[in-house]
């Protein structure tokens, strides 16, 4: 593993609460590292376990579902 | 069942945010990015086997009924007002997590033609006594058969897709 291994976190996020927290903390500048690729949903309740899988099987290092 | 096929659990992770927390939405990408570099990255190909086995689970009867339903079950009367302890729900769950994982498992080593319950074991990494309690859940549900005989050892084939 090299010093400068940075996962890629595959991401589901509604679109109304996590995505707009996620807007907020842009705006406010909050700094956090850029591992999530974001997949945006109207609700957290539509990500299917079948898609998290289908993520790891793409070859995420991460899944990280919020709502 | 990230448990059972041998996959960090921590892979997987699932935070509530509201759209006025951007402080914590920010925070817990910190802490998720954290942990998950600490695990290093996602062998996908080690983990084939297991993953479509998974993929067979999710797309089982019993799990797409059960899934999201372990509210209802313990916070509501059923019909005979009596309700289900949240204990038992667990348990129900975990039973079906780990029957439906391990039929993904045989139908999976199954699919390239048959095979006896001994090379399943092999295969799959079960015991012979699982491979034999779940091949005979597969039996009753019509998705799996006996074959023909190689000697004197039975051989076995998968009906599913």
């Amino acid at each position: 593993m090299t010093e400068n291994y940075e996962p890629k976190i595959l991401a589901f996020l509604c679109n109304w609460c996590a995505y707009a927290g996620a807007d907020l903390a842009g705006v406010s500048r909050f700094q956090y590292p850029p591992t999530l690729r974001v997949i945006r949903t109207m609700c957290s309740g539509r990500v299917d376990p079948l898609y998290v899988i289908e993520g790891l099987k793409t070859g995420y290092d991460g899944v990280f579902v919020s709502g | 069942m990230l448990e059972l096929a041998g996959i960090e659990r921590d892979r997987v992770q699932l935070r509530r945010v509201s759209a006025a927390e951007g402080a914590l939405f920010a925070q817990y990408v910190n802490d998720v990015s954290e942990t998950t570099t600490a695990m290093g990255p996602f062998e996908k190909d080690k983990f084939q086997l297991q993953l479509a086995a998974m993929e067979r689970a999710f797309n089982t009867r019993r799990l797409r009924w059960l899934t999201g339903m372990e509210y209802h079950l313990a916070n509501h009367d059923n019909v005979y007002e009596t309700r289900t302890s949240p204990e038992l729900v667990g348990e129900i769950l975990d039973e079906a997590i780990e029957s439906e994982y391990h039929k993904g498992l045989i139908l999976e080593v199954l699919k390239d033609g048959p095979l006896s319950v001994r090379e399943m074991a092999e295969k799959t990494g079960l015991k012979v006594y699982t491979i034999s309690k779940r091949l005979n859940e597969l039996e009753n549900d019509g998705l799996a058969e006996f074959d023909s005989h190689e000697g004197s050892t039975p051989k076995f084939i998968s009906l599913a897709a």
